[in-house]
């Protein structure tokens, strides 16, 4: 090993310029971070049927459902009611539950103790391919 | 103190995540190939259907609708251990993954009074957050922790958490329990165990140190002092290399699917000859491709595929047979391929391989093992690959593989998410 070469490398001579854009540096924008609050917890679905349109909720569309919260009053859920997943908006009030579509040819659901149901997860973003429909 | 975190029947429960409808229902997981019972849920345990029944046993109570089967589908249950484990790890700083059910978490630092309350909240997490059931066990050493879980996954009154916290709580737990549940007894010592007249854990931690040492050596003087409350199974340190890959450029682009598995097959068998020379095995196979990016003119594709074996392997057969498998779920017709690979990973040593688990076929393990020793000593003679599979010739890749009950790759394939009406 030449000791005169190791010293020069050492000594930190760039070629060129330093890009004036190193101290601006920061992350891009990603939105897995931003539509994506808890990644153990988020789950998929796809939107089959019309059950939602007046929400604007369409079918292909792709729903970010996010596990971990806690179901309040007018979220829109992603539901497990009579062996099939479903997406409705919650609507409680005393002594029950409704689920509710946003298509006036659909019936609202009334959850009451017997109904096979549970709330799979709650709708945080829909995502919407605007382009080829 | 330490607190084993185990995931209840793991792979159907990660099954029933998306399918709801199966909760409280009789389910099974098949190994790789649909061969045999990988996974029970209590209903189907209760049914009296034993882990690693052949499946030809009990198709016909799928065909008459009473048990529900499910081909395995690692990719579905690797992606929610991951969660699991992330869920754990934000929550206790120092967590050992064990396996792809199984964590031990070290609650140094946390206090006494808050670990149970610590515990709980961590199994309703995970119950919400991924959707799996899991059971933990609280105890001065690991080897006390996993038979707590067992308490903790038995009785419903735990809510899922069992302390042994205290001496009381260790003999009796330790008292009730066979001697072939406690971690590191092996199905050959029970009977020996037995013999003995070591029926449970308590006789044996009650037996004195010196006819332990003198009976059963180092290893059993572990199990003891482990069971007597002192810690001395150390973290397993990853010494071996975590994965081996082989791969190549060729020389002249390759489309067809016969000499691409004739190339997969070959880097496939050199990774298995890697591994039994370095003495361990691989969990996972994974196979990947490239087309030529410097041809702008031609399609690309990048694909892999990763397949996790129900045991740990170092045959040929098996990482071959593995590889076939990941190359007929990536292969795309009208792809000019540039560069092949194999990659085995998840590496244990050869001789720590888990096999009661699943009741696998020794039988079958140790014909492979015979003929691995045999093509490597021929072809060590020879220098090179002189002794093949038929497998690394063309012709054989047509042959199908059975996964007939495969549910859907529901968080790692966009196009099998659920579906919501």
């Amino acid at each position: 090993m030449d000791d005169v070469k190791c010293g020069m490398a050492q000594s930190g001579i760039h070629a060129g310029f330093p890009s004036p854009a190193t101290d601006y540096m920061t992350q891009a924008i990603d939105l897995n971070k931003e539509l994506v609050r808890h990644p153990a917890a988020t789950f998929y679905g796809r939107v089959v049927g019309d059950s939602m349109i007046d929400a604007g909720v369409d079918e292909g569309d792709i729903l970010v459902i996010d596990k971990s919260l806690e179901p309040q009053d007018g979220d829109m859920a992603v539901c497990f009611v009579d062996g099939e997943f479903t997406l409705k908006y919650l609507r409680f009030h005393p002594g029950g539950l409704t689920l509710q579509p946003a298509n006036d040819r659909y019936p609202s659901i009334r959850i009451d103790e017997d109904t096979d149901f549970k709330v799979w997860g709650i709708v945080t973003y829909v995502i919407k391919n605007v382009r080829t429909r | 103190m330490y607190a084993l975190v185990d995931c209840n029947n793991f792979f159907v429960s990660c099954e029933r995540v998306f399918r709801p409808d199966l909760d409280g229902k009789p389910v099974v997981v098949l190994s790789n190939n649909d061969g045999c019972v990988v996974s029970r849920s209590n209903e189907s345990k209760a049914m009296g259907i034993k882990m690693g029944a052949p499946f030809f046993q009990i198709k016909h109570l799928v065909d008459q609708g009473q048990l529900h089967a499910f081909s395995s589908n690692y990719a579905l249950y690797g992606d929610l251990s991951s969660r699991v484990m992330s869920i754990l790890s934000d929550t206790v700083p120092h967590i050992e993954i064990y396996s792809i059910d199984e964590a031990f978490l070290h609650l140094d630092g946390v206090e006494p009074g808050e670990m149970l309350q610590l515990c709980l909240d961590l199994v309703s997490k995970v119950r919400q957050w991924v959707g799996v059931p899991v059971s933990i066990g609280v105890a001065p050493t690991k080897t006390l922790a996993k038979l707590a879980s067992h308490f903790a996954k038995t009785y419903k009154g735990y809510k899922g958490v069992c302390m042994m916290d205290d001496d009381c709580k260790r003999v009796k737990a330790l008292g009730m329990s066979p001697i072939g549940e406690v971690w590191g007894v092996g199905r050959r010592l029970v009977p020996k165990m037995q013999g003995w007249g070591v029926v449970t854990a308590l006789d044996f931690a009650q037996r004195p140190r010196e006819w332990v040492a003198a009976n059963l050596g180092v290893n059993g003087l572990k199990i003891w002092e482990e069971l007597n409350g002192n810690a001395c199974v150390a973290e397993e340190k990853e010494e071996r290399r975590k994965s081996i890959c082989t791969s190549r450029s060729f020389a002249d682009m390759i489309e067809d699917v016969q000499e691409l598995a004739l190339r997969v097959s070959d880097f496939a068998a050199l990774c298995a000859s890697k591994l039994r020379k370095e003495k361990s095995a691989a969990h996972d196979v994974t196979v990947f491709m490239y087309t030529n990016r410097f041809r702008d003119d031609l399609k690309q594709y990048f694909p892999s595929a990763t397949m996790r074996l129900d045991v740990a392997a170092n045959s040929t057969q098996e990482i071959v047979g593995t590889a076939m498998k990941c190359l007929r779920t990536i292969y795309r017709a009208g792809y000019q391929y540039k560069k092949a690979g194999v990659t085995v990973s998840n590496i244990v040593p050869a001789d720590e391989i888990q096999c009661t688990i699943f009741g696998f076929d020794e039988e079958l393990r140790s014909r492979h093992d015979r003929l691995s020793a045999v093509m490597d000593a021929v072809n060590g003679q020879a220098g090179s690959s002189m002794l093949r599979l038929a497998s690394q010739r063309p012709g054989h890749f047509a042959d199908g593989i059975r996964s007939d009950f495969h549910s859907r790759l529901y968080t790692t394939s966009l196009d099998e998410i659920i579906e919501v009406r």
